[in-house]
């Protein structure tokens, strides 16, 4: 599936475009995006620019909003996707970032940028980090 | 309210924060019937605004929020 499937109480997409080196920007657009589902809405976070690099296997567990502190990133992913929002990135964020789809955690669906902007066009809301 | 609303079941979220209480409140409404009432109890202040938006979008009617000391008891009816 691609677009919206419409069937939600609304359509919300985050954009994510912070990396590791940021921690505390990297588990927000999944608290909010958690949130939105939770109220019933269809939610897709795009990372793009630096945001691929917060879904990469070897980094979900060792960042965290807090650094060290509290939990790690990985645990906001999943509290997330289990609500089923969705992990999106472009491939030539990939690119910039030296990173192939494998190196990314799984679920995460690839889109290009015609399909971001049809999303974002269709969406009730865009917001932007 | 406690006679037209006595809880089917109560969701206790003291201590967590945001976005946890809504999170399980959209987990635990699905886990009583249709007419039933869910109890949240929650000590984030931001449960009070949250609890209304999240029952303006999802249709689920909010009975109350009462606040007993740190302490907010929200009514939830499930609605579909």
């Amino acid at each position: 599936m691609n677009g919206w499937s419409g069937e939600g109480e609304g359509k919300v997409l985050y954009v994510q475009t912070h990396g590791v080196n940021d921690p505390g920007r990297s588990a927000t657009p999944f608290f909010l995006a958690a949130s939105a589902a939770a109220m019933e809405c269809e939610v897709a976070i795009y990372f793009t620019m630096y945001g691929p690099q917060l879904l990469q296997r070897e980094v979900v567990d060792k960042i965290g909003p807090k650094g060290d502190r509290g939990q790690p990133l990985s645990y906001f992913i999943e509290q997330a996707t289990s609500l089923g929002v969705r992990l999106l990135v472009c491939q030539p964020s990939l690119d910039l970032n030296d990173l192939a789809i494998e190196d990314l955690i799984d679920g995460i669906e690839m889109i290009g940028g015609a399909a971001f902007n049809e999303l974002a066009m269709q969406a009730d809301a865009v917001v932007s980090f | 309210m406690a006679e037209v609303a006595s809880p089917a079941r109560t969701l206790d979220c003291t201590g967590m924060n945001c976005p946890l209480p809504v999170i399980k409140t959209a987990q635990a409404i699905k886990d009583i019937e249709v007419g039933e009432v869910l109890e949240l109890l929650a000590t984030d202040p931001g449960v009070d605004p949250d609890m209304h938006a999240w029952s303006s979008r999802t249709g689920h009617e909010l009975l109350g929020i009462e606040r007993r000391g740190d302490v907010f008891h929200v009514l939830l009816r499930r609605t579909k």
